[in-house]
């Protein structure tokens, strides 16, 4: 090891690691806010708040099956389910009659929805913080360059952000849903005139998106504290990424979160004292050089 | 007709909404509005102020009121916007004629009402908020303090520590009032009582920052012997989360103000990392009073948890203005105010009285270290060690010549 080191040191080494994962959640989240944003062209402001429920869910399932490895693992396949589910009754309900009207209707529904969904946690989980416990199996640390320990739960999230990034790949890339989304995001008139029902692969579109939202919440609730309000500091941060990667491009979004998560962990060894500026400087080095995001925008 | 009769009903629904048929204040009530965050995560001590409040209103209204008179109160949501606040105040002394107001966890907002009750005459008692302005630069004859500022808990903190071993800090927190406030109090009276320490790095991140891994990974890679964490609210949750899975907590010891309070530790249950430094001006297991026990047991069996830190400032605020009243022997805001200087009342955990030349509260802090307790099945703070208020406490002088500037 000490031949890399002599190259790059080890609390280097060690801050791409922990930002990296830090990027698997803004990942999750934002390819999801990506994917709703390029094919249905809504700027959903409710994302945030469909991950802060991902969130609150995991603790209830956290603490029905005891917080095991059963909770989590329970968690991770039936938030995301649940958090579709919901999405798809708002997408039925209420955006499925906007598509027609502006831009600007669609943002202040979702604007309004994200603020209800915030009263309705607070209704049905209160307002007292909640936290779900590491599993037993990713507690604890290793240590890694330089014997600086490393979370074990954030080595999981390390391997979850490619494998998720993967099965999107081929969602987009190798289905049949995939293919009609991404003609639809490009020419949505076309698709409907080929005999598709638009308005159909909308809804699907809208439900992958928050599914991820919702896995983006449960990947995180063991890491900080479930709180009211965690969707806003998410959303402001998602926004950034889908920008800097390019409106609606999934690719984007990834090399979005990748240049947020680095730039901040980085910093802070650079500056502590000023490490949040960092992700915000490399947003507007990122705009001056390219106003439309780095990959190409569906807009 | 039809017609009229729904526009009727929903007139009826916008005037409910504004309050007007809450219950009607008469003259035989004192009125107190309470203006305070209840919508978002402030809302985790806000309602323990309120329902602490309330605990205290209803036993004295039980025992007939005060001078023959019942308590009554209104709510008020500021939404920890101080625009919002200041109106609610406002709404509050105009509308519903409230004859004191209470509030707020939000120190822009304390401080906006502060200024609104000191040219309307109103006594005004701060519950929540933690800004050493409020008494200090801001202070004047109106407005009372009923819980520590971050001057008082920084210097509590200072004595504490100066006594430990630690030379090599590291200061890191929110980047917002609060954070530098608390860092700051703790770190300039640290120097003063033990020269010897050494600052070797200081971070900060944005205020609701949740990841924490980055920032300490980063501290832990510097090697001090004590870590000043200046941060509040969830993100006190949050660290102690990334502290715990990074190994901090058992390597570098490091202190939160609030880190031992209830509010911090219930939450994340047995899973809250041991050994966490931090003060708290209240325990409902410490001191283990009878009177301290009866408290927590009343509060329990009223709204089935335990009190946070916050409910107890709400109850004894409710106390000191029904025993101020007593005391002045008329409804009247100058004669309370004038008996509220320098009166000393019961609690929970002991006599506590309000200075005279501030109007502060003289609370004891308490400084411990969490630890697992059979009893809970949350950490508690144990090795508890009493600051007493003499020892922490800015002077009356020092106070006063803030308030000249």
């Amino acid at each position: 090891m000490d031949f890399i080191y002599a190259v790059v040191p080890p609390q280097v080494l060690n801050q791409i690691f922990v930002g990296l994962s830090r990027t698997t959640i803004l990942f999750i989240v934002s390819s999801g806010m990506s994917l709703i944003l390029g094919v249905l062209r809504i700027p959903n402001v409710a994302h945030g708040s469909l991950y802060m429920i991902g969130a609150f869910m995991s603790f209830t399932i956290a603490k029905v099956f005891g917080g095991g490895a059963t909770g989590f693992w329970m968690a991770l396949v039936l938030v995301p389910v649940a958090v579709a589910v919901l999405s798809l009754i708002v997408e039925r309900g209420l955006f499925q009659f906007l598509y027609e009207r502006e831009h600007l209707m669609l943002l202040l529904l979702t604007f309004a929805c994200s603020l209800v969904f915030g009263d309705l946690v607070k209704l049905v989980w209160g307002a007292e913080y909640k936290s779900v416990p590491v599993p037993h199996m990713f507690q604890g640390f290793v240590p890694l360059f330089g014997g600086i320990p490393f979370p074990l739960y954030n080595m999981f999230l390390l391997i979850v952000g490619p494998v998720v990034a993967v099965i999107l790949w081929l969602i987009v890339n190798k289905t049949k849903i995939g293919k009609i989304a991404r003609a639809a995001a490009v020419d949505r008139e076309m698709v409907g005139a080929v005999g598709i029902n638009v308005s159909w692969v909308f809804a699907v579109v809208f439900m992958i998106g928050c599914l991820l939202a919702g896995l983006g919440g449960a990947l995180v609730a063991p890491t900080v504290s479930v709180t009211l309000g965690m969707d806003h500091t998410l959303i402001m941060e998602a926004f950034l990424i889908v920008i800097i990667g390019g409106l609606g491009n999934i690719w984007g979004a990834l090399l979005g979160a990748l240049i947020f998560g680095l730039s901040q962990s980085l910093g802070i060894l650079i500056w502590p004292q000023f490490g949040i500026i960092f992700p915000y400087l490399a947003v507007i080095i990122v705009l001056l050089f390219r106003p439309t995001g780095l990959l190409k925008s569906t807009w | 007709m039809r017609k009229a009769f729904y526009v009727s009903m929903c007139f009826m629904f916008i005037l409910g909404l504004f309050g007007l048929f809450s219950p009607a204040f008469s003259a035989d009530t004192i009125k107190v509005g309470i203006v305070d965050t209840y919508s978002g995560p402030a809302t985790t001590y806000t309602q323990d102020v309120l329902d602490g409040f309330v605990l205290a209103v209803n036993k004295i209204n039980a025992k007939g009121g005060v001078l023959g008179k019942k308590i009554e109160y209104a709510t008020r949501d500021e939404k920890f916007k101080p625009d919002i606040g200041l109106a609610m105040a406002k709404e509050l002394v105009m509308k519903e004629k409230v004859d004191i107001l209470v509030g707020t966890i939000n120190s822009g907002t304390a401080l906006a009402v502060s200024d609104f009750a000191r040219k309307e005459k109103i006594p005004f008692f701060v519950t929540y908020a933690k800004s050493e302005k409020i008494i200090g630069e801001a202070g004047h004859r109106y407005v009372f303090n009923m819980n520590e500022n971050t001057e008082m808990a920084g210097r509590a903190a200072a004595v504490a520590l100066a006594k430990k071993p630690f030379v090599k800090y590291w200061i890191c927190g929110d980047d917002y009032e609060y954070g530098h406030a608390i860092a700051d109090a703790v770190w300039n009276n640290l120097q003063k009582l033990n020269p010897k320490v050494q600052l070797i790095g200081k971070s900060w991140w944005k205020l609701g920052e949740a990841d924490f891994t980055p920032y300490i990974t980063q501290i832990m890679g510097a090697k001090p012997d004590f870590i000043i964490v200046a941060t509040g609210g969830s993100s006190m949750v949050n660290f102690q989360k990334a502290a715990k899975a990074t190994g901090l907590s058992q390597k570098i010891p490091f202190y939160q103000h609030t880190a031992t309070e209830l509010g911090t530790l219930l939450s994340q249950g047995k899973e809250a990392p041991e050994g966490v430094y931090g003060t708290s001006h209240y325990l409902f297991y410490f001191p283990e009073s009878p009177a301290n026990k009866a408290f927590a047991e009343e509060f329990m069996k009223t709204y089935k948890r335990y009190p946070k830190s916050s409910a107890f400032v709400g109850y004894m605020t409710a106390q000191f203005i029904a025993e101020g009243f007593k005391k002045a022997g008329k409804i009247d805001n100058e004669a309370l105010i004038k008996a509220l200087e320098g009166l000393k009342l019961d609690s929970p955990i002991g006599p506590l009285s309000i200075r005279a030349c501030d109007h502060q509260l003289e609370l004891p802090t308490y400084f411990g270290v969490t630890k697992k307790d059979p009893k809970y099945d949350f950490l508690v703070s144990g090795n508890n060690q009493i600051v007493s208020p003499n020892d922490y406490m800015p002077t009356c002088e020092e106070v006063l010549k803030l308030r000249k500037k």
